[in-house]
């Protein structure tokens, strides 16, 4: 690496610039972590607590680390501190209208040439990064959830977005030893593209009666080596987002594939977003954890 | 000679300053000028502390965010008339590194050459958290001091002397050959230290001695060395196998592995660090990986740490045997690190009733020695039993000086197998 990285800016303290916080932090850089209000920042940092702690008790960090990576997180509410970070990511809900605002703040108050990173898995990095005034330093990387321990991460390059800016995306991905995967501009990438209509077909033969959706899942965890099946993997990522990047593959594409299934637009109606409201598919606890699991969906030593 | 000697770790580096020649070794004069250290090395707290006999303990802070930076400042804190200990940079004479992983490689401490970096950055896979920052400790000192000779020691070194009936795992040979699966064994400096300083206590000559040495310290290893070498050594592939330690497992059955990821769902990281940081005294007791912590909660009754003190000990007894058998006799057991120098009641509990082997503890000696070399067996005790404290720096620095004068031995494995 022949440039400077020490500090990161994230916006957005959700689900996502959480997991990415804690990553880039826990490799050693400095975090500044903007939410919106001193509340939003509060729940954040609870939640990032309680993930931390989680993953003590699953062996993965000690106390000292977790204190270690808490103490390189700045969490703030202003963009004043974007100004000395020599990369910047936003993670903020999947809009267009969101983004491209915080994409203006950012593009304001960054150091020529300093990168600036969109995490979206659908949204176009050109159309984003038109609203700016260096575009060629915009591009998308698209972190998937939990990013602490997935380790891959696409990154997407936009229409004009120059090799330095791209080539120092593969760097920092490298660094927070994800494998980075490249990819050129297109709605949903290569990731969220192929998985999208294997969890809509799967989400058809639950409804068409085929088979119950624990055993769907069951079939297509055991049968392709699978860590989660894909009905419990949208219940995680959540039936709300799931709907959602549907929806906008569908407009983006035309493509019938991609037409959401009515019971999963039925069971976001009903408010059963999956493991955050403890039902979507599946049923689970507060931590959660998965209630209903089959007795063959368990792990085995054969 | 002035030697500077330096410990490079992922975020910190520590460095002495040791005065010794053949002569001093020789007589046990070495001189210890300056001890210090740099932590939160890619931090804007970094800390440098300093110590100088005869001057009051210095410590400042700034921002240091990579190991040439870290470097420079040490040779200006050693060069700074209020609290350094040099007048000049050019007082160095020599540099020697500690380098945790020679692998098969290397035998011997040996001359820093273009080639000899490359054959450490080939054994940095079997190191990977250790070995890419001792290098990175070597290139900013060698940028910062080019015309002194710089030499690497390693920990694994020493060992290489066990022979192939010691070293392999019982796994298919073809995983030996591929991936260099063997024993490779830690802490040599410290065993090969401790080793011949005993000799020296014991007016005898090492390569006349068959010696058990046991370092208890953050880590621990025992090594069973036979008139001078190594033999065996209770650390393996990795410094995870062996004697309960702070946080590490020690021996194990290594079916517990693949169970306990699969009935946890655990993934390769979370057994990792389960066995390397969650384990051992902290994670049997509850309660802290500090020997000093353990002790203080079980003489309040506190029954896990109880447990834990006494596992610890018992493993210690267990090789203690074992060592004593693959030698085929001991003229002395050697204790040495923070734990076994200070922790009268391990070295008791590990001891005890050992008067089957000759070895016949001395409880008041032992009571006595809170640190500080000394016998802790009987007058009459066949086998004797004492604390050497450890000096791994020395170490270093003598092997400077052996390696420059053309004296260095070679712990030349026994035979090689195709």
């Amino acid at each position: 690496m022949n440039w400077e990285l020490h500090d990161v800016a994230i916006i957005g303290g959700g689900m996502m610039g959480r997991s990415i916080a804690t990553t880039v932090a826990r490799e050693g850089l400095n975090v500044c972590l903007k939410e919106v209000s001193m509340e939003a920042v509060t729940a954040s940092r609870e939640e990032m607590e309680r993930s931390l702690s989680h993953e003590i008790a699953r062996f993965g960090l000690t106390e000292s680390e977790k204190k270690a990576i808490l103490s390189r997180i700045r969490w703030v509410t202003q963009f004043d501190c974007t100004a000395e970070c020599d990369l910047a990511i936003e993670a903020i809900q999947e809009d267009f209208e969101l983004k491209s605002k915080i994409l203006v703040e950012l593009d304001r108050r960054m150091a020529r040439e300093h990168p600036i990173v969109i995490n979206t898995s659908t949204l176009s990095i050109t159309e984003l990064a038109a609203k700016t005034t260096q575009p060629e330093r915009i591009l998308g990387m698209h972190f998937l959830y939990p990013v602490t321990t997935t380790r891959v991460v696409e990154v997407v390059r936009g229409q004009v977005t120059n090799d330095k800016a791209f080539d120092r995306a593969l760097d920092f991905a490298r660094l927070l030893g994800k494998v980075p995967i490249k990819v050129f501009e297109m709605p949903g990438f290569v990731t969220t593209r192929v998985v999208l209509p294997l969890v809509n077909e799967a989400m058809h033969v639950v409804m068409e009666g085929v088979a119950e959706a624990p055993e769907v899942d069951l079939a297509l965890k055991l049968g392709f080596d699978f860590r989660t099946g894909p009905l419990e993997w949208a219940d995680r990522v959540g039936l709300d987002r799931v709907l959602n990047w549907m929806k906008h593959m569908h407009h983006e594409s035309g493509e019938p594939r991609f037409r959401p299934c009515p019971l999963l637009k039925r069971l976001v109606r009903a408010g059963l977003l999956g493991a955050k409201t403890g039902q979507g598919f599946f049923k689970y606890d507060e931590n959660r954890r998965r209630l209903d699991r089959l007795k063959d969906d368990r792990p085995g030593l054969t | 000679m002035k030697i500077l000697v330096l410990n490079s770790g992922s975020s910190s580096v520590k460095f002495q300053v040791i005065e010794t020649d053949l002569e001093r070794i020789e007589n046990a004069q070495d001189l210890t000028l300056a001890v210090g250290q740099i932590e939160k090395i890619g931090m804007s707290d970094s800390r440098l502390v300093i110590s100088v006999p005869g001057k009051k303990p210095y410590q400042t802070y700034r921002e240091v965010l990579e190991h040439r930076a870290a470097i420079n400042w040490a040779m200006r804190t050693l060069t700074d008339p209020e609290v350094g200990v040099l007048k000049d940079v050019h007082e160095i004479e020599a540099v020697g590194h500690r380098m945790v992983h020679g692998g098969e490689a290397f035998a011997s401490s040996v001359l820093i050459t273009p080639d000899v970096v490359h054959q450490i950055e080939e054994c940095s896979v079997l190191a990977p958290l250790h070995n890419p920052p001792n290098l990175r400790g070597y290139f900013a000192a060698n940028s910062a001091l080019p015309e002194v000779p710089h030499v690497a020691v390693f920990d694994t070194a020493f060992h290489q002397t066990m022979p192939a009936h010691s070293f392999l795992y019982g796994l298919p040979f073809r995983l030996y050959k591929k991936h260099h699966i063997r024993k490779y064994g830690f802490h040599g400096t410290s065993h090969r230290y401790v080793a011949f300083r005993a000799s020296q206590v014991l007016n005898r000559d090492l390569k006349d001695l068959q010696l058990i040495t046991i370092h208890l310290g953050n880590g621990a290893s025992v090594a069973a060395i036979d008139h001078g070498k190594s033999i065996d050594t209770s650390m393996g592939f990795t410094p995870l196998e062996g004697l309960l330690m702070g946080t590490r497992t020690g021996d194990m059955d290594p079916a517990i592995i693949p169970w306990l990821m699969a009935m946890e769902e655990l993934t390769l990281h979370q057994v990792n660090t389960m066995m390397n940081k969650h384990s051992g005294l902290y994670g049997v007791s509850g309660v802290s990986p500090d020997m000093r912590e353990i002790e203080e909660a079980r003489a309040s009754g506190h029954e896990r740490a109880d447990i834990a003190f006494k596992m610890f000990s018992y493993r210690i007894r267990k090789y203690i045997g074992a060592y004593a058998a693959s030698l085929g006799g001991v003229d002395a057991v050697v204790f040495t690190g923070g734990i076994g120098e200070h922790s009268t009641e391990v070295r008791r509990l590990a001891l005890e009733n050992m008067a089957w082997m000759g070895l016949i503890l001395d409880t008041e000696r032992n009571e006595a020695n809170q640190g500080g070399e000394g016998f802790v067996s009987t007058e009459e005790s066949p086998v004797k039993a004492l604390v050497v404290p450890t000096n791994e720096e020395r170490t270093i620095a003598r092997d400077v000086v052996r390696v420059l004068n053309g004296v260095m031995p070679t712990f030349e494995p026994p035979d090689s197998i195709s």
